[in-house]
């Protein structure tokens, strides 16, 4: 990146961060409504160094993650099954497309029901969250494979598995990394959901402390904000990985 | 390109391997809108092993289908067609098939499109490598061009890596499909006598699917025209030029006569079929989309 393209970003961050504070001071905002940018600044920075926001981090991270490796990894088998099989397809699809209707906020508390308060209730959650943009980004991709290298590989005598390999799956990879970029900022929104409906650490959990027992609404946004940051790397690591997948084609 | 390098019983001079003979063939194909299309019927063809030969005919008349069911990507509806007398039943590695568009991986370099092949075939790493370079000079592709994704390619340098794509694993017959249509006049010429050197270099039975006549008498043994749908043989006219060929061949007296022979035959075998020129000739995008589904 240039000073081009950090010129333009830095200088959007300046206005938006002064347009937080005029908001602030114009309306005279008590600290525990609107903290003003500074104060949210200095507690994110304590909370670092006490150590508040480490471990729930940690727990929130190994959740997004999990969930995100097995709602992806089912969203590709299934996801392939359904570009392969009209049956399957037909037979399927509208339990998937009726899942994703229903509110992953609704089903929450029924899964931290069934699957119990600990960790695997909240893979649950992102696992489900991550499934549905996944497996419809490859069912497109599969599909949309192009006939006549198909065609090329059946001509070279290619087995099942490196037609799959060598052919559908880089074909397809430009829409499957499409449905992860959705995905993984979903996992965050899939974890944060599954620790509001019961569980002892995570960056869920905190919001709740702050904003309950501790009443502390400057470590309420610190968490916002790092919250906001994991989803941003997560989907840079996606778009790192289409760089140097997809890049240049 | 030494002329009269070609090996004693090499090409022009029937081989043992590599003949290719179709036996009352009938191939048809299912249509995206229902029901099934028959492209060819009845047709008799016998190649000879080392021969080269051109396919011509007019739009439609099955000269893609041919191509692949010798290729084995069609199954015959009726006969068979052998190679050396054994009947196609499947792709087989001896039958190296060049497309219309090269066709190319687009994820992969020229290089790594190039030994594909050979990677499905389970070759190790080194030996990939020297097969690369061997055919790098067989079909003189610019070593420099070898890391470039195709889309960094001209068409003229993708063909160039489709046809060394076809010959990765050393196939006794060679099918191009058109392979330098979509290439500009002057480019197509070229190609077509870099084609004839590299025949009579190998001992490749060679069969060019072409629309264009002076393509077909200036590298062909014989010219072979299809009827109109369902295609079948109606002319089979042998060019008795002297070979190593060059442009100047073309301006031999007898290349006039066979190219007005080939034109009667081809008017002959459309005239009726004149209103079915715009449907699309049996192209591979039809037939597999169509399989497909």
């Amino acid at each position: 990146m240039g000073t081009r393209t950090v010129l333009p970003v830095a200088a959007a961050l300046g206005v938006f961060l002064i347009a937080w504070k005029a908001v602030v001071v114009i309306g005279a905002y008590p600290v525990f409504i609107l903290p003003a940018p500074e104060v949210v600044a200095d507690r994110f920075i304590r909370a670092w160094v006490e150590g508040t926001i480490q471990p729930h981090l940690a727990g929130t991270l190994q959740e997004i993650l999990l969930g995100f490796a097995t709602g992806a990894g089912a969203a590709l088998l299934v996801g392939y099954v359904l570009a392969r099989s009209p049956l399957v397809e037909r037979l399927i699809s509208p339990y998937i497309v009726a899942a994703q209707a229903t509110p992953i906020l609704a089903l929450s508390p029924l899964l931290v029901l069934w699957f119990g308060p600990g960790l695997l209730g909240k893979v649950v959650i992102c696992a489900l969250i991550v499934f549905f943009p996944v497996a419809v980004a490859t069912m497109v991709g599969i599909r949309s494979v192009d006939k006549r290298l198909l065609e090329l590989g059946r001509s070279l005598r290619a087995n099942r598995r490196q037609v799959v390999l060598t052919l559908e799956i880089p074909a397809a990879l430009p829409s499957i990394l499409g449905g992860m970029r959705v995905g993984v900022t979903l996992a965050v929104v899939g974890a944060i959901v599954g620790e509001w409906a019961g569980a002892d650490r995570g960056l869920g959990v905190l919001i709740n402390l702050a904003r309950g027992s501790l009443f502390d609404i400057p470590l309420l946004f610190a968490t916002l904000l790092t919250i906001a940051l994991v989803g941003m790397a997560l989907y840079l690591v996606v778009v790192l990985l289409e760089r140097r997948f997809v890049g240049a084609r | 390109m030494t002329p009269g390098a070609r090996p004693a019983g090499g090409p022009g001079g029937a081989t043992e391997t590599g003949a290719i003979r179709a036996t009352g063939l009938a191939v048809d194909f299912p249509l995206r809108r229902g029901g099934r299309l028959l492209a060819l019927d009845q047709l008799n063809l016998e190649i000879a092993g080392g021969e080269i030969v051109a396919l011509i005919g007019p739009n439609g008349s099955g000269k893609s289908t041919l191509l692949r069911a010798i290729a084995g990507l069609l199954p015959p509806l009726r006969g068979t067609v052998e190679l050396d007398g054994v009947p196609i039943t499947g792709p087989d590695p001896r039958i190296g098939l060049v497309f219309q568009e090269p066709r190319l991986l687009p994820w992969r370099t020229a290089a790594e499109n190039i030994c594909y092949p050979l990677e499905l075939a389970g070759w190790d790493a080194e030996r990939r490598r020297r097969r690369l370079a061997e055919l790098l000079d067989l079909v003189r592709l610019d070593p420099s061009a070898v890391g470039s994704r195709p889309f960094e390619l001209s068409g003229g340098t993708s063909q160039r890596v489709a046809l060394a794509r076809a010959l990765a694993l050393q196939p006794e017959v060679l099918l191009l499909d058109e392979p330098f249509s979509q290439l500009d006049a002057l480019t197509r010429e070229r190609f077509d006598l870099e084609l004839l050197a590299l025949w009579e270099r190998s001992a490749t039975t060679t069969v060019l699917v072409t629309h264009n006549i002076a393509e077909a008498i200036l590298v062909a043994d014989r010219v072979i025209v299809l009827s109109a749908r369902p295609g079948r043989v109606v002319a089979d006219i042998p060019v008795d030029l002297p070979r190593p060929r060059t442009l100047a061949s073309l301006e031999d007296a007898f290349v006039t006569r066979a190219a007005r022979e080939i034109r009667a035959w081809l008017g002959e075998s459309s005239g009726e079929a004149s209103a079915e020129a715009a449907v699309p000739d049996a192209t591979v995008a039809d037939t597999t989309v169509a399989g497909a589904a």
